[in-house]
């Protein structure tokens, strides 16, 4: 892995990221061209290309505030997620962990599902994912309690430990359900498989500062995370407080993985495959894994969305379908792959 | 720092896994320069030992000083500094490359937002040229030898810039050139004034490089002084429980350490017929009815 083969993986996943933004904006049952989404974005700049696309204003308002609060919630929760994934399998030296796996996901479900059986989704933008980042905080806090003896956080116990809340708040929500009307499981089940739908500039404004936040303090802890991938002992042994920087960590992938679950409810696969794929194009030093990871979670769950749209005439597809649709047999792939090197 | 300057102290020291005592009762000092190996079979309690040194275990009892500070006032970091240590098996989840490896040498050096310097750059770069891993700086190590990997974390340890290096067996399961290599470095920088304590196996090569041997029997040190003093027939007989001789080599002049065969016994005899069996198949297949 050398400087020119991480220059080049940089380019490859930045003109990635314009062609899916592009994608995004242009797909939909209203309809747009590429080259018109191209066009606007030089009308917007004052730069005097494609002066001969017209772009209606209809199309510019369905642009402005529908798809692009849509792609750029996309872009950062594809983001956050991704980042944090990528931060979890590190601190638990485990490629298998993700957001998940610590009891956000169901957590935030049960919050969702509080906030739902309460009404307040309905009387407030904010209610819902207020609720669903609280449970998202409230079962972490659980497993990290359940987990910590002796000051110290042992990996496997906080593994079991992520398992058994997990179940726990999944049995809470399973419960509510049972003593819910039928429209608000109707409304429950639409969070719960994780969309972009209907989602406005102020989701966007919602999301913006704590999962940018999360994402830049995990990318300045890069270096003490490749020390804390090397398990325990070693960590220890060049000097690390090593609880200490776990629960950092842990904190920071909690807030940034519960912002993003609460605006788009649970989207699985992107934190796990993500950083898997990026490990394997650019290596596991987090100093480059990360930020890969980040852009990388961005692409994948815009490009998700932009095919959930773009597949079924007249109907779409929610992102949760897609990441797991599109993820798993990519990801079978790669260990296949991988599999034949070795 | 002058030669023969004491740096570390330890006094009485019982220590062990939670309730599990295994060291009792341990007293000695180090001197700046020394290369010391602890030797004994196995679970005499020579890793145990170097884990407490470092302040991985707590002490039950006793006191440690390093540099006439108690070790327990040490913060994780300011030990890191001091004393390098390198632990018997490394399990790697990630393939990191050799470079990133090394790298991590110099964390203790790091304030917590700062990143890694060309200074940094500079001394892992000497380091793996030291141990001859420069070739490798990019390699994953997953992808290497173990005697590649091996050092590759010498190299490591040493980008610490520690005065005082731990290392739990750093030459097992190595080839004979690699094993003899490790012992190699480790006098050469002994010599410049470094302090190397490692947990050894390989009697033998012990003999020839140390400069001081520490037997242990049962987490008791039953002998400590130079190899000639230490390496003697009663002493290791007693240690390991088998009847052992050593002899130096004439043409050599090294240590020759071995085991003297018990007396064969009838029941053993059996024991291999058994196993041998009286019928060889010689290239007939077995077939079942």
């Amino acid at each position: 892995m050398n400087n020119y083969h991480h220059k080049l993986i940089s380019v490859i996943l930045f003109v990635a990221l314009l062609l899916v933004i592009c994608t995004s904006l242009s797909a939909g049952q209203y309809d747009l061209s590429f080259m018109q989404v191209v066009a606007w974005f030089f009308h917007k700049m004052g730069i005097p290309f494609f002066e001969n696309i017209n772009v209606t204003e209809q199309q510019e308002a369905v642009l402005m505030f529908i798809r692009s609060p849509r792609t750029v919630v996309g872009l950062l929760v594809g983001a956050g997620l991704a980042a944090s994934g990528a931060v979890l399998q590190g601190l638990f030296s485990n490629p298998l962990a993700d957001p998940g796996i610590i009891g956000v996901s169901s957590g935030a479900t049960f919050g969702a599902v509080i906030a739902i059986i309460i009404g307040i989704n309905s009387t407030s933008l904010i209610g819902l994912p207020l609720s669903a980042f609280i449970g998202a905080v409230i079962a972490v806090s659980l497993t990290i309690g359940l987990a910590t003896r002796h000051g110290r956080i042992p990996v496997l116990t906080l593994l079991l430990a992520g398992v058994v809340v997990g179940m726990l708040f999944s049995a809470l929500t399973a419960a509510m359900l049972t003593i819910m009307d039928d429209h608000k499981v109707q409304q429950y089940l639409f969070w719960t498989i994780g969309s972009l739908d209907y989602r406005r500039w102020e989701h966007v404004l919602m999301g913006v500062v704590p999962i940018s936040l999360g994402i830049i303090i995990m990318m300045l802890m890069a270096r003490h995370l490749n020390i804390l991938a090397l398990g325990e002992a070693e960590a220890k042994a060049v000097g690390m407080n090593v609880t200490k920087f776990r629960l950092i960590l842990l904190a920071v992938a909690t807030m940034t993985t519960a912002s993003s679950v609460c605006i788009t409810g649970s989207i699985g696969f992107v934190g796990l495959i993500i950083p898997h794929m990026m490990r394997m194009l650019v290596g596991p030093n987090h100093r480059h894994l990360l930020p890969a990871s980040m852009v990388g979670g961005a692409v994948f769950l815009v490009f998700c969305d932009a095919m959930g749209r773009m597949l079924l005439p007249n109907s779409e597809i929610n992102v949760g379908i897609m990441t797991a649709v599109l993820g798993t047999p990519y990801f079978l792939y790669l260990l296949r792959k991988n599999m034949d090197i070795r | 720092m002058s030669l023969m300057e004491k740096i570390l102290s330890v006094k009485n020291i019982t220590t062990g896994y939670d309730k599990n005592i295994i060291i009792t009762n341990a007293s000695f000092d180090v001197n700046s320069g020394e290369f010391i190996g602890i030797i004994g079979k196995n679970g005499a309690g020579k890793s145990t030992l170097l884990k407490s040194l470092r302040g991985f275990l707590p002490l039950e009892k006793g006191s440690i000083t390093l540099f006439g500070k108690e070790l327990k006032s040490y913060s994780q970091r300011e030990l890191a500094v001091q004393i390098a240590y390198l632990q018997q098996q490394v399990e790697m989840t990630f393939d990191y490359t050799a470079r990133d490896m090394v790298m991590a040498g110099r964390y203790p050096y790091k304030k917590w937002w700062e990143q890694s310097s060309d200074e940094d750059g500079d001394i892992v770069d000497a380091c793996m040229k030291y141990t001859g891993v420069m070739e490798l700086a990019n390699t994953p190590i997953k992808a290497m030898s173990g005697g590649q990997r091996q050092r590759v974390y010498l190299a490591k340890v040493l980008a610490q810039q520690t005065h005082v290096l731990f290392l739990d067996e750093p030459a097992s399961g190595l080839d004979l050139f690699y094993q003899e290599e490790i012992f190699r470095f480790c006098q050469e920088m002994c010599k410049y004034g470094k302090t190397v304590i490692m947990v050894v196996h390989e009697l033998n090569l012990a003999a020839r490089y140390c400069s001081r041997l520490m037997l242990l029997k049962e987490g008791n040190i039953i002998a400590d002084g130079n190899p000639e003093e230490v390496l003697t027939d009663s002493i290791l007989t007693e240690a390991y429980g088998v009847d052992i001789r050593s002899l130096i080599n004439k043409e050599t002049g090294h240590v020759d350490i071995f085991t003297v065969p018990a007396p064969d016994d009838g029941r053993k005899k059996e024991l291999i017929k058994m196993i041998v069996g009286d019928e060889h198949n010689h290239g007939k297949a077995v077939t079942y009815e």
